[in-house]
């Protein structure tokens, strides 16, 4: 059984007054420490099917599985627990540092405030963040903002990360870095499903997709596919 | 000269002059890869191409001796026209592009088997993406020639693969509105 299974979503997205389709009959299948990365172009829905696989946004059809387990019945207790969504742009509370941030979850889960600190300060460590506990926001490079934020989700032990985007911004010199961080966390049997606009995101992924015109479309492994065989249908469709 | 095993021989020479049995070696190892020689002979081939057209020369004197091993080094025409051929390379990569282009034109007729000749493609280029490994400390010393080329060739490798994806889905899109207008009445 996978630990992430999407099974012939559908998700549309309000264009005006028109509906478009953002995620058309998409599966998808992550196993326990996987390296999954999804490429898109800007609007491919790249961000919408993240959101979906973490149970963040519903899908119009289809259905989200966890463990075995359906989102729609189960999300509530999964996400922030078992998923762990990633959440770049989360701004630290006004005077607080990293290591308050990261210590969110498990503060509004009534960890003891020293053991929280304790489990923050080692997921600092992990993700090689931990000269920057007692940094503000605004002292923080876009490589050290985004380990943080893998420390906020991390600190709660998910057995899958979903991050969006994650090397979008940073340095080029601390891009590789951020990429190694998501491979070594995988390694070690946390799953990670992450989207890229640029194809750097795809070095060393177990699992490489793209997601375009609804579609997600993939290779299956590292070595060199072979040439599938495309479904009739999306020929049909295309061909009408 | 068209032959890049040729060039690849002039470049070994250019960077450090040499004899036949070390270019052998040294092209195995930098070109391995990419490059293949049909047999040792290959090199000796090429260097008296390359001496035919005054590109290298052997060194005086080194043909002397029990063993005699001639040494070659690069004319000052080999250098000029081995920049001058590096250059055109940029011409070259637009003529691959261009012929996967006019070769898919076959296809065009059937939308079924262009789709999956777009899938494939897509694929193979995916896999290009997956094997490209993340720069960890390098295992040439750091400042080393070896570990600046590595770098080069990896982000090439990246820039060409995103490249090629975001066509990919740019050919899609097209093609998704050519087959839309032909089924016009």
């Amino acid at each position: 059984m996978s630990l992430l299974e999407l099974d012939n979503v559908h998700k549309h997205a309000s264009d005006g007054p028109r509906q478009r389709a953002v995620l058309r009959e998409v599966c998808l299948e992550v196993q326990a420490g996987e390296l999954v990365v999804v490429w898109g172009m800007r609007r491919s829905g790249r961000s919408t099917l993240l959101r979906v696989a973490a149970g963040i946004e519903r899908p119009d059809a289809g259905t989200v599985r966890f463990d075995g387990r359906d989102l729609a019945a189960h999300g509530k207790r999964l996400i922030g627990n078992e998923i762990g969504y990633c959440h770049k742009g989360l701004r630290f509370s006004d005077g607080h540092a990293a290591l308050d941030h990261a210590m969110v979850g498990l503060l509004s889960r009534w960890v003891p405030t020293a053991t929280a600190r304790k489990r923050a300060r080692v997921a600092l460590e992990r993700v090689g963040a931990g000269h920057c506990a007692e940094r503000r926001q605004s002292e923080l490079s876009s490589a050290e903002a985004i380990r943080v934020a893998l420390a906020r989700t991390l600190v709660l032990g998910p057995r899958l990360i979903v991050i969006d985007e994650p090397v979008n911004g940073v340095e080029l010199i601390d891009r590789d870095s951020i990429l190694a961080l998501l491979r070594a966390l995988a390694d070690e049997g946390t799953a990670v499903l992450a989207s890229t606009g640029e194809s750097t995101g795809l070095s060393e992924a177990d699992q490489a997709l793209v997601l375009g015109g609804g579609e997600l479309r993939g290779a299956p492994g590292p070595e060199l596919a072979p040439v599938l065989t495309l479904k009739r249908d999306s020929a049909q469709r295309m061909s009408g | 000269m068209h032959s890049p095993v040729n060039w690849a021989v002039l470049g070994l020479i250019i960077e450090r002059p040499t004899y036949a049995y070390d270019l052998a070696q040294r092209f195995e190892h930098r070109y391995g890869t990419v490059l293949e020689l049909s047999n040792v002979g290959h090199v000796y081939t090429a260097i008296r191409a390359l001496e035919a057209r005054a590109l290298i020369e052997e060194i005086p004197g080194t043909r002397e001796g029990r063993q005699p091993k001639p040494r070659y080094q690069a004319t000052a025409a080999g250098l000029a026209q081995y920049r001058e051929w590096l250059i055109r390379q940029a011409g070259e990569d637009r003529k691959r592009g261009q012929l996967f282009v006019l070769a898919l034109q076959a296809l065009a007729h059937e939308p079924q088997p262009l789709l999956e000749v777009m899938a494939g493609y897509e694929q193979a280029w995916l896999s290009e993406g997956m094997r490209t490994p993340i720069t960890r400390e390098p295992e040439a010393p750091p400042g080393s020639t070896r570990a600046f080329v590595e770098k080069l060739i990896d982000e090439e490798k990246r820039l060409a693969v995103g490249a090629k994806l975001e066509w990919i889905e740019y050919a899609r899109t097209e093609l998704a509105k050519l087959l839309a207008q032909m089924r016009r009445p």
